[in-house]
């Protein structure tokens, strides 16, 4: 974990409400950041109305270039503020942080985004897919919300929710099918809640090892302030709370409670 | 250089700045960012008899210049936090507070004596925390029951035993003459006010526990107007807290009458608030010519 003023090196609308941001930051790029980690970013001009850094997933790691790719929803005023950035900009990042997922043994593997969920699935992608037999399920509002299809390191198929790009549906009626046909040895998922809750009723039950990466509003995101809880199964001293932070984001699909 | 160690109820603080409860966890995750030991003190996360696991999520809402937080006193106990964080913290060389939090005089008591025999320097005691349904008022609303549960809990401390004043409450100078009556050795305020916030598009309340605690600088002038009339109604030291997030907000406690401040929700805007802090009030004081922090306790002047 490395606390760095990273530069701006661009800053790009990749889709409808999605912006590419690119940081230069070689200090913590030569920490090593696994796909499912995330840093921690400091709103610029902070101080004033929006206190919170934002916890951003990366998308891709560039060590050579010592770049940092992220994208980033304008879900509210900090993410706006966050893509309003301009190239040559300085942003105060803590990172990596975060467990990020296992691709272990697995050969054949498929992936799985939503939305933005989409942009720590293709950094996976371009890690693990390379030399093992694999498949990428996205799926968007339609097809202006689409991003990180191209130049994809194994196939991947599209649901949009009006059928302008890919399937009409959702992603999970695609994953059924193909797990239909040959199941894989890991699934490994990032986007909304009801699709990550689809994902676990299709993998669970059929023993398919599943990591699911979560999302919680964070405060300090390195695991001391407890406020990012989610639900799960495991049992430790302090009740059935884990820490999206540190525990995760990402997490054993089995582990996963989605009912509160 | 100005000295800026603090002598608080008889415990020597190397400087007046101390990580505030619920935000620093045990010190171990801000530890890997820097040494704590530069800390005049850390308060750690709030404990109770047996381990809690905490409210349902959300848990936070950010808020304009502020945050809400009903965590709800997840720990693990006093008992694990004893066995497995305190002796860490002892070998770090700050102030250790131990902050309590109970649903009767009968907890913060058998809190107190379990800690006694340890190196423990300080008890906070959190008689305000409004994210705990008690199913009653909470014991820090009323001057009657702060004095009831503060002399309890005074008699089986070994420690020095600092309260924690709520802010939810219409007099503030009351309660803090209320704790000093009960034998507190010192108080520190404010916890945080209650509030809510709502997710207009779920029309749902937006924290699983409906109520918050609001942080942040948002607060600083309510603290700071709290701080200032609780130090003059009382003879024993204040700490300050509430929306600190620079060395001049410190100082404008300390002129208020705070003894030391606590550094709380600016911890997350920065994770190197609490050293900066320290830094940019050491420079103020310089600047001024301070030779030793207690000249500036209290020194406000008065229109």
């Amino acid at each position: 974990m490395q606390h760095t003023m990273a530069r701006v090196a661009g800053v790009d609308a990749i889709a409808r409400g999605i912006y590419l941001l690119r940081l230069h930051a070689p200090d913590l790029l030569a920490q090593g950041i696994s796909p499912g980690q995330f840093v921690h970013i400091r709103l610029p001009g902070a101080g004033q109305q929006r206190l919170l850094r934002r916890p951003i997933s990366v998308m891709a790691a560039r060590p050579q270039e010592g770049v940092l790719d992220l994208a980033i929803q304008t879900v509210g005023p900090g993410t706006l503020a966050l893509c309003g950035a301009r190239p040559g900009d300085t942003l105060a990042v803590l990172g990596p942080l975060g467990r990020g997922f296992d691709a272990g043994q697995a050969q054949r593997i498929f992936f799985v985004g939503g939305g933005v969920g989409v942009a720590p699935i293709r950094f996976a992608m371009d890690a693990f897919a390379p030399g093992r037999r694999c498949a990428a399920f996205f799926g968007f509002r339609g097809a202006a919300f689409a991003y990180g299809i191209q130049q994809a390191p194994c196939p991947v198929q599209v649901t949009t929710d009006d059928g302008g790009l890919g399937a009409r549906g959702q992603v999970s009626d695609l994953l059924r099918a193909a797990i239909e046909e040959e199941p894989p040895d890991l699934i490994l998922a990032c986007g909304p809640t009801p699709m990550l809750r689809t994902v676990q009723r299709l993998a669970v039950p059929e023993k398919i090892p599943c990591q699911l990466s979560l999302e919680e509003y964070m405060a300090c995101g390195l695991g001391a302030c407890l406020v990012c809880a989610c639900k799960t199964r495991a049992m430790d001293g302090q009740g059935a709370y884990r820490r999206v932070c540190v525990d995760g984001p990402v997490f054993p699909a089995e582990e996963v409670c989605f009912d509160g | 250089m100005a000295d800026l160690a603090v002598r608080l109820c008889g415990v020597r603080l190397k400087n007046p700045v101390i990580a505030a409860s619920g935000t620093f966890g045990f010190g171990r995750e801000f530890h890997q960012l820097y040494d704590i030991g530069r800390l005049g003190g850390i308060s750690v996360k709030g404990l109770t008899l047996e381990p809690r696991g905490g409210n349902a999520p959300h848990r936070m809402a950010e808020t304009p210049s502020g945050m809400l937080n009903a965590v709800g006193l997840q720990n693990p106990g006093v008992d694990a936090f004893i066995a497995r964080d305190l002796p860490w913290l002892l070998e770090r060389g700050l102030a250790v507070i131990v902050n309590i939090a109970g649903n009767s005089v009968e907890d913060y008591c058998r809190m107190a004596e379990k800690l006694a025999p340890t190196g423990a320097h300080m008890l906070e005691m959190n008689i305000s925390c409004p994210n705990v349904k008690q199913g009653g008022v909470a014991f820090g609303t009323q001057p009657d029951s702060i004095y009831q549960v503060t002399r309890a809990v005074k008699a089986r401390a070994a420690q020095p035993l600092m309260v924690k004043l709520s802010p939810n409450v219409a007099d503030i100078a009351e309660n803090a003459r209320a704790a000093q009556a009960g034998g507190a050795d010192c108080i520190s305020l404010i916890n945080t006010l209650t509030g809510v916030a709502v997710d207009v598009r779920r029309r749902r309340m937006a924290l699983g526990n409906n109520v918050g605690g609001l942080s942040g600088p948002a607060i600083r002038p309510l603290a700071l107007r709290m701080v200032w009339q609780a130090s003059r109604a009382v003879s024993i030291p204040v700490v300050g807290m509430g929306g600190i997030m620079t060395g001049e907000d410190a100082l404008a406690f300390l002129l208020c009458g705070a003894s030391a401040v606590m550094v709380g929700t600016a911890n997350f805007a920065d994770p190197f608030a609490c050293p900066r802090i320290l830094q940019e009030l050491d420079t103020l004081l310089a600047e001024q010519h301070v030779r030793k922090l207690e000249e500036v306790v209290g020194a406000v002047i008065e229109n």
